[in-house]
């Protein structure tokens, strides 16, 4: 009995032997798929991410550069205030200076002059200790003091200050 | 001689509010601008807001805290403000009358001009052509901002405007041409006026941009200044630097607020919600100063941004510069993305001249019309899906409303912080009517469907 299934189990067995390798082989390829598939993600996830970080770095190395631009102009643009600041110091005390001169009271005479051709001739004038003069009247006043005229000096300038910095 | 030896007027008759009255003055005109000296040596400054006689009386930019009329002292210059020009205002922060904030010296130029301006020669002018690109899609695919045009924007409230305004400064570009960005700001407070200020920080080139800061706090009189003088210095630039110069100007709702108070000081006869009768002329001579000159190869853009108080666009102030303004870009709450622009009620009159082959792409005109119509019936399909349900309507208008999705999605919705180039806003523009079948992109030409269209034929 068993011989004469003994054909029908070794067909069977050949049968399932060849299903087996289907089969198998069928897992093989499909698993080589998943894998290449999963290889093909691996590498798309990659190079998205790369791209990510490179648009990232490129985005930070353009805010880095603003700000370190922004940040020197900020320098720049101070050290310019701190020239003209030092200008107008230097300016005063030379102006000042003139006090010292041999030629001052002629100097005070043409500002007399000066004040009361601007304000009108009835101006009282008065020297000030700081130099220069001052003219008063009713309602108004003419300030010739040296300080005042130093900083309309530089005011006067205009553009001209800009050749402090220069290059 | 006066330079040398000015007048000082110490006969002060009264300070109020912000007015000083000085008496026995001579030759003094309306306008004129003005320095005041207190006790303590501090120098302000101001304009002539009346004069009657001898008396003159004197709006104190800085305010008139502190003064006291016995030891107050007031020169006059003898003329309207005027502000030195050139291209030291690159890349400078200052304030609403152009004094710096940014710790740098004051602003210098070998030329100066008044702040008033002068009206352009009519038969000089030269039509807008050639856009700028603002990098927002919405704006540069259907809207598009033209070199020498005035559009406003009008901003329904509670939206984020002047966001808008600021990305729109610290983005725009006309190419390889020269360009400059003017932003001045108006009646700010200080959040808003610190959110511009970071907007416009990321600006690439910072020796591009100009800004003027007139803060809430800041005297009103100053905010009428702040426009003028930002326009002042763009027509130099403009027109003997020989740069593309784009003036945006936000908020001009606060600006038409200060004319009326000071309207209401000189006691004019008030019109329209109190607004002063010329309040349109005003507005025109400010929005008049853009425009292009023949032989010149510079020009300034104007972009006023408004808020619209109550969401009304019959204000005074929206409508009347509606009548000056070249375009309009609405930006609307019923638009739930950033920027909010509402594209059927937005429109730029003069963007013929700015796109199309050469300046932007051949099809421009033709996608935006398509994009326009589009919209339009997706809007009606829209009010139908309303009444009959969405799954009453036809298979061709659920078509349109997807388009008109995603139009919002691709198109339209932009981070504050996202610069679009003009190839990225064609692409999207491109995947938003290929949404459509082909047979119903009508507009748009055999050659150009080819070449852009990526949905099923």
């Amino acid at each position: 009995m068993r011989d004469a299934l003994a054909p029908l189990a070794g067909t069977l067995s050949r049968q399932a032997g060849i299903d087996a390798r289907a089969i198998v082989a069928g897992a093989e390829e499909e698993a080589a798929q998943v894998v290449a598939a999963a290889r093909q993600e691996a590498r798309t996830i990659l190079a998205d991410a790369r791209a990510d970080g490179a648009a990232q770095a490129e985005a930070a190395a353009v805010t880095e550069r603003i700000r370190a631009e922004r940040q020197a102009r900020d320098m720049e643009l101070a050290a310019r205030r701190e020239a003209l600041d030092e200008l107008r110091v230097r300016s005063a005390a030379a102006v000042r200076a003139l006090r010292d001169d041999p030629c001052y009271p002629r100097l005070l005479d043409r500002l007399s002059a000066l004040a009361r051709a601007a304000g009108g001739a009835d101006l009282v004038v008065e020297e000030q200790p700081d130099g220069g003069v001052l003219a008063k009247g009713r309602g108004r006043r003419v300030d010739c003091t040296l300080g005042a005229l130093a900083a309309r000096a530089v005011e006067a300038l205009g553009a001209e200050v800009e050749r402090l910095w220069a290059p | 001689m006066t330079t040398w030896a000015p007048i000082e007027y110490t006969d002060v008759a009264e300070l109020r509010g912000p007015l000083v009255v000085v008496q026995g003055v001579q030759n003094v005109g309306w306008d004129e601008y003005a320095t005041i000296t207190l006790e303590s040596g501090e120098r302000r400054h101001g304009l002539v807001l009346d004069v009657d006689r001898d008396l003159a009386v004197v709006q104190v930019l800085e305010g008139t805290g502190g003064l006291r009329a016995e030891t107050t002292r007031v020169t006059f210059a003898g003329s309207p403000l005027r502000i030195p020009v050139g291209a030291g205002w690159r890349g400078r922060v200052c304030n609403g009358r152009g004094r710096p904030l940014d710790g740098g010296p004051p602003v210098f130029g070998h030329d100066s001009a008044p702040v008033a301006g002068l009206p352009m020669n009519p038969t000089v002018r030269e039509p807008p052509a050639e856009p700028v690109i603002t990098g927002v899609s919405a704006v540069d695919a259907l809207t598009t901002l033209v070199r020498g045009q005035k559009m406003a924007v009008f901003a329904e409230s509670g939206l984020p405007h002047l966001e808008f305004a600021a990305q729109v400064a610290a983005q725009a570009h006309t190419g390889d041409a020269p360009f400059s960005v003017i932003f001045a700001a108006m009646g700010l407070t200080h959040g808003d006026a610190g959110t511009v200020r970071d907007i416009l920080d990321t600006r690439s080139s910072a020796a591009e941009l100009t800004v003027l800061l007139n803060l809430a706090g800041d005297p009103v009189i100053e905010r009428l200044l702040t426009p003028r003088i930002a326009l002042t210095v763009a027509e130099h630039l403009a027109f003997v630097l020989r740069r593309h110069v784009l003036v945006v100007l936000a908020d001009m709702t606060s600006y038409c607020e200060a004319l009326r108070e000071v309207s209401t000081a000189r006691g004019e006869i008030p019109a329209r919600r109190a607004y002063p009768g010329y309040l349109y002329s005003d507005l025109a001579s400010i929005y008049e100063r853009c425009g292009r000159i023949r032989g010149r190869p510079g020009s300034v853009t104007v972009l006023p941004v408004l808020s619209m108080p109550a969401g009304d666009i019959t204000h005074p102030v929206p409508d009347l510069t509606g009548y000056i303004t070249e375009g309009q870009i609405l930006l609307s709450r019923e638009v739930t993305s950033y920027p909010h622009i509402d594209p059927l009620s937005s429109l730029s009159r003069m963007m013929r001249a700015g796109v199309g082959a050469g300046r932007t792409r051949p099809e421009h005109l033709d996608l935006a019309a398509q994009i326009q119509a589009g919209l339009s019936r997706a809007r009606q399909a829209g009010e139908l899906a309303d009444v009959v349900g969405e799954s009453a309507l036809s298979p061709a208008d659920r078509r349109y409303l997807a388009m008109a999705e995603a139009f919002r999605t691709r198109l339209l919705a932009q981070r504050p912080d996202e610069v679009r180039t003009l190839e990225e806003t064609f692409e999207r523009a491109w995947q938003v009517v290929s949404v459509l079948p082909r047979g119903e992109l009508s507009m748009l030409s055999e050659e150009s469907l080819e070449a852009g269209y990526e949905g099923e034929s």
